[in-house]
């Protein structure tokens, strides 16, 4: 048995993975594995962090953000020749009208020179289109003060008009027209409204620019977008094929692209849905970088070859534990007998803050960060990530004092609450270890207050979800948010707003707080901005619509000899595929 | 015979308008919200859930929606399957290939194996070599094919780094992608045979050896297990003990006469075995990033992909129908008091 050991020993020892650390795989071809193949490569489809990754690499917008910056000031230009600015003079005095100089030379992929046209058409058919559940109403708001194309379900015609009138070509220059002044319009610039050839378009049988063909454009199925078989931008990488039976989309280096040509000749981005699989081609070297989830970290650690990134913050707020302040009733489980009787609670349950608060001190925000973090997060208090301007700094508002809950409960609801008790259903994803330990701290920690009251655990799933939030039938469960483009109004809006995602599904409204959002959004000055999102943030914390528990960090695993990672928070699928142009393999 | 095989090929229409009338009405009792989850995909996107709704018709009445899909289907057209990103006939034909192929070259060897080690086993009833196939088979349905793959995968491919994982390396992706590479078949290791490319041919079952393996070991133990008892029982016949006071040889009283007896529940089992890799296996395609059709299957059924749910399921009622028509006629060639005919 001993000599069979040491036979097997020496084989193994002998094996290409001995050598495996010593010589660069694929040394000009980068191999990403992950977990979501794309859903669209047709930039005003795509809404998706997979497709989008793809998208930004192949496709390129009119601005960009230099490395890892956040804020206006970071931003570079791309297809646009300049930033404008009032100071350049390309931003009018009103803050209304924006001129982008289109740089002159830039090739699409199959040969041909980008136009001001195909600028001005790319913005247009990224407004107009409008797929619902797309990202057109980012564009939309600023652009036509909208969120839809269409009213009522039924297409606007007049649309069209106000869009060909806002967005024109004049001298050469993109003119682009605002409904209102919005601060963070440049910002959105950088992440959507790629460029494409209208030509190409139309050959696709995609919008013709006209008008007069608007309608039966508008809103259109999945299929009658641009193949994902197909796509032709000015980035640094052109799509070589989409293979979707191996889930792998296959990207070859742009020879005629305007800056010099990317370092690396191939990037595959696959799917591979096994962890472990994933984690042995990165092992093994067939993979350059993989995605890994954070209870993955550990194991990724010490892989002979590979390093971990760690620390990388991400421009979202994550882990939001978020109240309902009044519930569907109808055929609602998870409010038991729907009345303060120790069997359930009222619809209204959350609308008293008291009971919003007891539940605040009931979070171990320690806990939370030292064991789901891995002691890499830190608390948080503010709706918008410190990073960006008007941002807060961590300042916990709550900490975990069962002598406080206790007390608010008490007061809750003129004392019934403490007096008769209740049954309420905590609601969350299944799948997420996080949100389900979470769950069972605050349940653990409420319970224990008194016997009285108890909190049921429900994991759900993603489709269940989304039927219970849209009938807001969950009383508490946990949210997170990532940026769409780094601005504060992009966090500010969706989470306190009374029309926006969460406040509206919470049915939380301050007035102030929604006047102070507005005003924020048309003001182009950082400092008033600032000033005006802390002044929102003091009454949402007086308010306490939700708890924000802590931010985390990701990780990014990777080869040795990938070199040349810049982290950019705003960048989509970031830290794990990323901007492929700024990578290359090399021993050293 | 013939009048049998189109009586049964009759039948198959029939049997696929009930299986995907029960799948329908099976998914009527989730909620459009839930239904429409597949086109949402995002917190961001929640608030167009409505016109989603709309758009795709998940208010309308079953029969009207049934009614839709059906015209589509008599128009050639089994709709788009939003999990594969593409038409529900262009995903069988993306994944079914590989599935097939890989089901051919497992198989085979299941079928070899188990037979063989069953009729040994049965042979050699309670001597070592029957505790040693017995112990396989014990192991080998006990074991989970994913326990099983991730071990494999981690000493063949982890370790020696002989078996990678996937259907090809990027150098025979991109060979097989080049204008010149003619898909005669579309079953990729015939192609590269077909196409001269040793070299691919090589490549593409390298990478079919782990899964091939996984499913032989746990797919085998069954069979085995039934061509042991179905031996034993018919060892233990009359007949079989004539032959042997005929004084004919032990060999030819096994495979001539009680073989082709045992045979009948292997012919059946065997079917089902075939379908059963066919319809493709889920957890050795997940584990080996192996792109077959049971993988897409259960996808779709995860996300609710309607029309990805019944392309699969109308392939495997096909699919089921063909098997059972051939059994009927290997039953047939392998008892010939068996007439299919009537």
């Amino acid at each position: 048995m001993r000599t069979l050991r040491a036979a097997l020993s020496c084989v193994l020892a002998l094996t290409p993975a001995a050598f495996a650390a010593e010589t660069i795989k694929n040394p000009d071809t980068f191999v990403y594995a992950t977990i979501g193949d794309p859903d669209s490569l047709d930039p005003i489809w795509s809404y998706d962090t997979a497709s989008h990754n793809i998208i930004a690499n192949i496709y390129e917008f009119l601005l960009a953000y230099k490395g890892s910056g956040l804020s206006v000031k970071d931003l570079v230009p791309m297809i646009a020749g300049k930033v404008p600015s009032k100071a350049n003079g390309l931003v009018s005095a009103d803050g209304l009208t924006y001129r982008f100089p289109i740089r002159k030379g830039v090739k699409f992929h199959d040969g041909t020179i980008l136009t001001p046209e195909d600028a001005r058409y790319s913005i247009l058919r990224f407004l107009l289109v409008d797929r619902d559940g797309g990202p057109a109403s980012l564009l939309l708001e600023p652009i036509l003060g909208v969120n839809s194309t269409r009213k009522n379900g039924k297409f606007d015609p007049e649309i069209g008009g106000r869009a060909f009138a806002a967005v024109t070509v004049d001298k050469g220059d993109l003119v682009i027209k605002l409904a209102r002044p919005f601060a963070p319009f440049l910002t959105i610039l950088a992440n959507f409204g790629a460029m494409t050839s209208k030509d190409f378009c139309v050959k696709n049988g995609q919008w013709d620019g006209q008008a007069a063909t608007l309608e039966a454009f508008n809103n259109p199925r999945r299929e009658a977008m641009i193949p994902n078989e197909k796509a032709d931008g000015t980035g640094a990488f052109k799509l070589e094929r989409l293979d979707k039976a191996n889930k792998q989309v296959i990207l070859l280096r742009h020879e005629g692209y305007w800056r010099a040509p990317a370092k690396l000749r191939q990037v595959v981005i696959k799917v591979v849905d096994d962890f472990n699989t994933r984690k042995l081609m990165l092992q093994a070297g067939d993979a350059d970088a993989v995605y890994g989830p954070q209870m993955y970290f550990p194991q990724l650690q010490g892989v002979p070859g590979a390093e971990v990134i760690d620390g990388l913050q991400n421009l979202e707020r994550s882990s939001i534990l978020m109240f309902t302040f009044k519930m569907n009733p109808t055929a609602n489980q998870n409010i038991g007998s729907g009345k303060l009787d120790g069997q359930g609670v009222p619809p209204d349950f959350f609308s008293d803050k008291d009971v919003r608060k007891a539940f605040a001190y009931s979070v171990d925000y320690d806990s939370y960060i030292r064991d789901i973090l891995r002691g890499k997060g830190r608390r948080t208090s503010g709706v918008i990530p410190a990073s960006l301007p008007g941002g807060s700094e961590p300042r916990p508002q709550f900490k975990l004092d069962p002598k406080k809950a206790e007390e608010h409960f008490r007061k809750a609801w003129g004392g019934q609450v403490w007096e008769k008790g209740f049954k309420v259903s905590f609601v969350f994803n299944a799948g997420s270890a996080p949100s389900q330990t979470i769950a069972q701290m605050i349940k653990k920690n409420i319970e224990a207050l008194n016997p009285k009251f108890r909190v049921d655990l429900r994991m759900i799933q993603w489709s269940t979800y989304l039927e219970q939030t849209q009938a807001n039938k969950i009383p508490v469960f946990l949210a997170a948010w990532q940026a769409d483009y780094p601005d504060a109004h992009n966090f500010a809006f969706p989470i306190v707003h009374s029309e926006g995602y969460y406040a509206g599904k919470q049915g939380y409204k301050n007035p102030k707080v929604d006047a102070l959002i507005d005003e924020a959004s048309r003001t182009q000055d950082e400092r008033t901005r600032s000033s005006l999102y802390k002044r929102m943030q003091s009454l949402v914390d007086e308010d306490v619509p939700h708890v924000m528990l802590a931010e985390g960090v990701r990780y990014r695993a990777q080869r040795t000899w990938v070199k040349g990672f810049v982290f950019r928070p705003t960048f989509p699928d970031m830290p794990y595929g990323g901007y492929y142009y700024d990578l290359y393999k090399a021993v050293k | 015979m013939l009048k049998f095989c189109l009586k049964r090929l009759a039948f198959l229409p029939l049997v696929m308008f009930g299986v995907t009338f029960l799948l329908f009405f099976c998914l009527q009792f989730l909620s459009p919200e839930m239904r429409a989850s597949l086109y949402i995909k995002d917190p961001r996107q929640l608030s167009q859930l409505e016109a989603v709704i709309e758009k795709y018709g998940l208010r309308k009445p079953m029969p009207v929606q049934y009614a839709i899909w059906l015209k589509q289907v008599v128009r050639g057209d089994l709709g788009y399957s939003e999990t594969a990103k593409m038409p529900v006939a262009e995903a069988i034909r993306a994944f079914f290939p590989a599935t097939f192929e890989l089901t051919l070259l497992t198989f085979f060897p299941i079928l070899i194996v188990g037979v063989f080690f069953g009729v040994l086993s049965a042979v050699y009833k309670d001597r070592l070599v029957d505790h040693i196939t017995r112990f396989v088979a014990i192991t080998g349905y006990s074991l989970p094919s994913f326990v099983l793959g991730l071990v494999l995968l981690m000493v063949f491919y982890g370790r020696l780094h002989w078996f990678p994982p996937g259907r090809y390396t990027l150098e025979t992706d991109m060979l097989v992608h080049l204008d010149s590479f003619r898909h005669y078949t579309g079953l990729l290791t015939l192609d590269c045979l077909l196409n001269r490319e040793g070299g691919a041919f090589v490549d593409v079952v390298k990478h079919m050896i782990l899964p091939a393996c996984t499913l032989l070991y746990i797919s085998v133990a069954l069979l085995l297990r039934i061509t042991r008892s179905s031996m034993l029982e018919e060892l233990s016949k009359d007949y079989v003990r004539t032959a042997r006071a005929k004084g004919l040889p032990e060999r030819v009283v096994i495979r001539k006469h009680a073989l082709a007896n045992a045979l009948i529940p292997v012919v059946t089992l065997s079917s089902l075995l075939f379908i059963g890799l066919l319809g493709g296996v889920v957890i050795t395609e997940t584990v080996f990033d192996f792109p077959g059709i049971g993988r897409w299957g259960v996808q779709a059924a995860q996300q609710l992909d309607v029309p990805g749910v019944l392309g699969s399921t109308m392939l495997a009622a096909f699919l089921f129908v063909m098997a059972n028509l051939i059994s009927d006629m290997l039953y047939a060639v392998v008892d010939p008091r068996i007439r299919v005919g009537g």
